[in-house]
Parts: C-alpha cells; sequence; structure tokens
C-alpha cells in the first residue's frame, strides 16, 4: 500500500490566513479569546522574528511586538479550512480520509491520509504527485507539505518531519520506512505524555531504541498503551484501506468578530466565502447549485434560507448578486453574529456543439443569465416548457432549460411552408368566473370581466375528466368554444364538480 | 493619409442612432430574417422578421397575434435555434406552442410578475447573445405607460447582436422605436358543420411601419383550430 500525508501544521494560522490573505505579511498572533490574559495559540513568521512566542499572554506578544495584530481562534474557520485541505487531496486522488485530530504538540495541525496507489501513471512520480498536493493545497490558500510512505502513521511522521519547510515533499521508497524512522526522536511518534516520560527515564531516545526491545519486555514494563506505538516505529499498517468519500457537500463559514447589521459590510463577508467556495468547487471539477444559508443572530435567534441557482455556475459575481438579492428581500431580523454557506457540488455541464446547427447562448453566459432571471422572476419562473401527460386543462409542467445542440432534424428555408397557421390560444390563470345562461345546457348568454353578451356561435361541449380515485385531484369539465357579441372568442368551461362556470382561454 | 477620429458630437449622435446607423456595413449586405412560415406573411414582412431589430406584433385580443408569435417560435426552434419567450402576463399555452410545431425543449420560458422584470429579462437575454429570438409578451396585460427610454435600451441592446426580438401587444407599445411593426385586425371565427365546430380564424394582417423598405400593406391570413385539424 503506498499513502500520501498531506498536513499542514499550523492550522489556526493557515486558516486565518486563509480567510484573510491582506493579513499574511503582518505579524499576527491567533489567540485562545478575547482579553489581554488570553492564550496566544499560533504566530505568524514575522511575529515570530519579532519575539512572540506560542502560549504566552497577549500582554506578552504586545510587549514584544507593538504592531502586533490580533485574531480570536475562529472553530468556523479551523472547520472550513481542514474541508478544504480535504478538497485539495480528492482534487488529485479519488480517495482520500481526514486524519483524527492530533493532541499534544501537534494539536494545531490538520493531515489528510490520500490512497497514492497506481498515482505515477498519472503524475509521472510518486514526488510529481506530492508536489500536485502542495500546489493544490497552495491554490486553496493552505501552505501544506506532504509525505508518501507505505502506511498512514509512517507517512504522517515523515510528514512532520518536514513540517518546518511549507512546500516540502518526502517520498519514502517501498519497504524503506523502517530505516526511515531508526533515526528519528521518539517524540514524532507523538506518545501519550505519561509514556513519554517513561521512555525517556528508560533511556528510550529514538525510534531505533524502542524497536530493538522485544514488544514483551516493552509491555510488561510499560502496559499495553505500547503496543500502538510500537506498530507506529515498525511502520505497520493496522487500519482498514481509506474509502472513497461519500456524498460531496462543501461549506464555509465564518464568526463575526462583532454584530454586523447592515447589509453591505456583511456582503464584503460573502464575497470572501463565496471565493473560498467557489475555488473549492473548482478544484473538484464542480459547480454551485443551491446555496444554503445560515445565519446566528444576536439574541440567539437563528435564520436559514435556500438560494436557488438555477444553472450551477462558478461565477462569484453572479453568487454575491443572488445572496445581496435574497437578503435584500428579506433581511435578517437581527444583527448576525455568525454565517454559514453550503452547497452540494454539481457537475459542471460541457457543450457538444454541432456542425450544421447554430451554437446557442455560451453556457457560461447562459448559466449567469439564469441565474439572473430566476433572482428577477423566482423561484420555479423560468424554464423549458414541458406539455403534461394529463388531461387537465390547465397542467403544464417546466423543465430545466438546458437546449441539446444535436437532436432533432433542421427545417431548411422553404420547408413546411403553410397555407394557414394554427390557431393559438392563450391560458388564463386563473380562469376567470363567469355568469353564463344556459336554461338547455349551452351556454346563450355570458358575463364576464373578460368577454360579455350574447353567444353568437357556439361549439361543444366536450368532457374532460379525470383523477376520480382522489377526492382532491379529481375534476371533470364540460368544454365550449363560444364567440360572444362583443367579438370574443374564448373557451369556456363548466365545473361539473363545483357547478361554476369558468373562462380558461382565448382564441388569439 | 490617417482618418481624424469622430468628434464627441458625432460619436454621441452614433451613439442615439444605435441600430438604425451601421457604420461600415456592405450596403449590399442583406439583413438576415426569421421567417414565420407562413408565404403570405413572410413575403409582406420581405422575409420575415429582422435580427438585431426590434419589431412589434400588435392587435386586440382574438385577432390572432399570439398564433402568428406561436408561428414564428415554431419555424425558428425547427431551424435548431435557441429562442426565449419572457411572459409578462403568464398567458403562454405549451400546448399551443407544440401543436404550432415548436420544439419546446429550444425555448426558455420566462414568466415574469411585473411588466417592468419582462422589461429587465429581455434586456438580460439580449445581452446574453445566442438567443435567435425574443418574444416579449405584453399582450392583454394592461402594462402601465412604459417609459420610452427603456424602449430606446431594448432597441439599442439589440441592435448590437444577432437576436430578433419582437414585442407582442393589445396595441404599438414601442412606436417610433420599433424597426417593423405589424397590425393584426378584423378577425372573423369559421364556426362550421353540424355540430358545430370551431374550425379557425381568418384575419389581416397590416404592416404599419418598416425601416427597411415599404410598408402599409396588407395581407389576409387564415388560422385553423387543432380541433378541426
Amino acid at each position: 500500500m503506498r499513502i500520501a500525508c498531506l498536513l499542514v501544521s499550523n492550522l489556526p494560522l493557515a486558516a486565518e490566513l486563509r480567510a484573510h490573505p491582506e493579513l499574511r505579511s503582518a505579524p499576527l498572533a491567533i489567540v485562545s479569546g478575547p482579553g489581554s490574559r488570553a492564550e496566544i495559540l499560533a504566530v505568524s513568521p514575522e511575529a515570530a522574528r519579532s519575539g512572540v512566542r506560542p502560549f504566552t499572554t497577549v500582554v506578552h506578544g504586545r510587549a514584544a511586538c507593538a504592531e502586533l495584530r490580533i485574531r480570536v481562534a475562529s472553530p468556523a474557520l479551523d472547520r472550513a479550512a481542514r474541508d478544504a485541505l480535504l478538497d485539495a487531496a480528492l482534487s488529485a486522488s479519488p480517495r482520500a480520509e481526514a486524519a483524527p485530530p492530533s493532541s499534544g504538540l501537534y494539536a494545531a495541525e490538520a493531515a489528510v491520509y490520500i490512497d497514492a496507489r497506481g498515482v505515477a501513471s498519472l503524475f509521472h512520480s510518486e514526488r510529481g504527485f506530492a508536489g500536485a498536493l502542495i500546489a493544490r493545497a497552495e491554490n486553496l490558500g493552505l501552505p501544506a507539505v506532504t509525505a508518501v510512505a507505505s502506511s498512514r502513521g509512517v507517512a504522517h511522521i515523515a510528514a512532520r518531519k518536514c513540517a518546518g519547510a511549507p512546500g516540502a515533499t518526502e517520498v519514502l521508497s517501498p519497504g524503506g520506512d523502517a530505516a526511515f524512522l531508526a533515526p528519528l526522536p521518539i517524540g514524532l511518534l507523538n506518545p501519550e505524555d505519561e509514556l513519554a516520560e517513561a521512555l525517556t527515564r528508560f533511556g528510550i531516545h529514538r525510534v531505533r531504541d524502542l524497536t530493538r526491545i522485544p514488544e514483551r519486555a516493552l509491555v510488561t514494563r510499560l502496559g499495553g498503551g505500547v503496543r500502538k506505538l510500537l506498530a507506529l516505529a515498525r511502520g505497520e499498517e493496522s487500519d482498514p484501506p481509506i474509502p472513497a468519500p461519500s456524498q460531496a457537500r462543501f461549506e464555509e463559514s465564518v464568526d463575526l468578530e462583532a454584530p454586523v447589521s447592515h447589509l453591505e459590510p456583511f456582503l464584503f463577508v460573502l464575497r470572501g466565502m463565496i471565493s473560498r467556495l467557489v475555488t473549492r468547487l473548482e478544484s473538484r471539477a464542480l459547480a454551485c447549485g443551491n446555496l444554503d444559508l445560515d445565519l446566528d443572530l444576536e439574541g440567539g435567534q437563528r435564520d436559514a434560507r435556500r438560494i436557488g441557482v438555477a444553472y450551477p455556475t462558478l461565477d462569484p459575481l453572479v453568487l454575491v448578486r443572488l445572496v445581496a438579492l435574497s437578503l435584500e428581500s428579506h433581511p435578517p431580523p437581527a444583527p448576525v453574529e455568525s454565517a454559514s454557506l453550503a452547497t452540494a457540488g454539481s457537475p459542471l455541464r460541457g457543450d457538444q456543439l454541432d456542425f450544421f446547427r447554430p451554437a446557442g447562448p455560451a453556457p457560461a453566459v447562459l448559466s449567469r443569465t439564469l441565474a439572473e432571471l430566476e433572482a428577477l422572476c423566482g423561484p420555479g419562473r423560468i424554464g423549458a416548457p414541458v406539455v403534461s401527460d394529463s388531461h387537465r386543462p390547465d397542467a403544464y409542467a417546466m423543465a430545466a432549460f438546458a437546449p441539446s445542440s444535436s437532436s432533432g432534424s433542421l427545417a431548411r428555408d422553404g420547408d413546411a411552408a403553410l397555407s394557414h397557421g394554427s390557431l393559438a390560444v392563450r391560458a388564463l390563470r386563473p380562469p376567470v368566473p363567469a355568469q353564463v345562461h344556459a336554461p338547455l345546457g349551452r351556454p346563450e348568454w355570458i358575463r364576464s370581466a373578460l368577454a360579455n353578451g350574447e353567444v353568437i356561435h357556439g361549439a361543444g361541449p366536450w368532457r374532460t375528466t379525470g383523477g376520480w380515485w382522489s377526492r382532491e385531484e379529481r375534476f371533470a369539465f364540460d368544454h365550449f368554444d363560444v364567440q360572444t357579441s362583443d367579438g370574443m372568442v374564448v373557451r369556456l368551461r363548466l365545473d361539473l364538480v363545483t357547478g361554476c362556470w369558468q373562462i380558461d382561454a382565448v382564441y388569439d | 493619409m490617417s482618418a481624424r477620429p469622430p468628434s464627441p458630437a458625432i460619436q454621441a449622435l452614433l451613439r442615439d442612432l444605435g441600430s438604425n446607423l451601421h457604420r461600415g456595413a456592405s450596403p449590399s449586405a442583406p439583413l438576415q430574417r426569421f421567417p414565420t412560415g407562413l408565404p403570405g406573411i413572410d413575403r409582406l414582412l420581405g422575409g420575415g422578421f429582422p435580427r438585431g431589430r426590434l419589431s412589434e406584433i400588435a392587435g386586440s385580443a382574438c385577432c390572432g397575434r399570439t398564433s402568428l408569435a406561436l408561428a414564428l417560435l415554431a419555424r425558428t426552434t425547427a431551424a435548431g435555434e435557441v429562442v426565449a419567450l419572457v411572459d409578462g402576463t403568464d398567458a403562454f399555452d405549451p400546448p399551443s406552442a407544440a401543436a404550432a410545431g415548436a420544439d419546446l425543449s429550444r425555448v426558455l420560458w420566462v414568466r415574469t410578475p411585473e411588466v417592468s422584470d419582462a422589461l429587465r429579462s429581455s434586456e438580460h437575454l439580449l445581452a446574453a447573445r445566442g438567443f435567435a429570438l425574443v418574444l416579449l409578451d405584453l399582450a392583454a396585460g394592461r402594462p402601465a405607460r412604459i417609459p420610452s427610454s427603456a424602449w430606446s435600451r431594448l432597441q439599442r441592446t439589440a441592435a448590437g447582436t444577432d437576436t430578433a426580438l419582437v414585442v407582442l401587444g393589445d396595441r404599438r407599445l414601442a412606436d417610433g422605436f420599433a424597426d417593423l411593426a405589424i397590425e393584426m385586425s378584423g378577425a372573423e371565427p369559421r364556426f362550421q358543420g353540424t355540430p358545430a365546430l370551431l374550425e379557425g380564424l381568418d384575419g389581416k394582417v397590416r404592416l404599419v411601419r418598416n425601416r427597411m423598405g415599404p410598408h402599409d400593406c396588407a395581407v389576409a391570413v387564415r388560422w385553423q383550430s387543432a380541433r378541426a385539424a
């Protein structure tokens, strides 16, 4: 088995810089909470050069560097960054899984294991694969390192070893894991505190010191917990193969430092979220479908809404506009404290052009236009009309508009020259109620908002029934085509269920 | 010798005149048109509704204006083009369009709640390019007064594209901004047979405005009902 480990060693800092790239060159400290006594969890290289150290307080940090920028650690940003790291891995291999959260000295790291079997044919070599993973993580705003080995544990340790130099790769040849591990300090295996103390007491500082001792002797003295460490030191893989991920869902979240009550500053935050979401989708060759916007509001309220996207798109401007339109039309009732934006990735649609058929609108432009039209007209009001397979007179349906460029035969000039056209009707939605005088069952006189007067000519009735198996769906109509004395030619119907007369269409 | 750039006044004039001026176009280049498939009407229009122009179909209810619009829709989709129908009155009847021969999968139906939305939707569709025909249906909608600036904008947007913009109304709405306008009138329904059957409508189509050729001529047209067919 060949496993790659994609690792970000300082996730809180990387997550913050991913959301706020303008802070990249500033001395920055990520702290545990608000206030001057909060603990510094991570520092940027610029801050470290100024003497700011992790695990001190904000007061100490400010004393060392007056220009120090302070940001409170955001679980939402960390979560999104972990997901983005997994997306970077899945953009290069179909099988990848997030490593369980580390503890102790490596609590700030985030890692992903990737199935690296057979990647050499696609990326020329395992080193090429490792380089591609780093480039894709970098594209998503995450500085990472990669290692390839024969087990998850060894790949993870190898990645930790080169964590100090973002962009570094380490590829262990098959069967070379034990030799690689032997000279490494035992601390890279991240043993439990008690076990680490005992190993130090016994003078075991390197991995080779551990593997030289018989397992039974170690277990007798240090307990059963050492077995796991020993397996790791030997490079043994006990976990099952990496599974293919289930249904993709992409989420970007942000915790705001102060509640935001105005739309414009909130849209600024949303633009960043949408931009990050689109980059992740793009890396997976997917487009953005319907958006789920979840807002935590001041006072414990919550605002959850779904924003329809008519045609999957990767245009951030269109998505920002759709979200803005939704928030403008239905503003949240209280200031926003945190926001989450999620979507299920939709496949990007390609377009197969035809030699002889007009090209039609470009897919990207069509996508944007459909999204704008849906925002303008409301959901469910644009699409391709479909003649319903029903006898119900007012039945119609709308399908997603996706004109095929290669179906059907083409008409040419001169084809189908008709001596007459087909008489069309204009539907009335809803039908117009009418008062009808029909002493012998045939309309003789009509009064309505549309047609009035004596019936000059009439034809019918044509009976239409259906849905008899359900009280709610049951319908039965007698239809008449009539011309009234005011010149209107309408389709009149008697609803046999309710006994009401209505005009449901006009011949035009 | 290098040509001097046009003065700001001339540039403004070129901008304002929009589709009425075609710089650099060969005078012999024929205007591309979308036929309706009805020989009489196509002859009247000089081949059909022109691309890149604003055309109008006006007439009162039951005069056959919708039938003419759907004939154009059917013929255009049959040629493999993609068309958009901006339905400002929610009156589009898919079975009628299918009966006229339209390929409904190539029709984008936009059901706008307001007339202003219909105008904005039409602008979006024209700007998208690639739609051969944008049919803006404002008939029977009793639209409030539409500002002339809206028609001017639509006319100019259409002028820069290969899209034919056709407006359907109870009366002439675009008026002076339309490059071509036809009025439909005098429709007489034909009820025949025993028992009586609505066989169709007989009407008249008059070309009342045509910036590209002669106008003020008329032709009779016959619409046949699907029940009679």
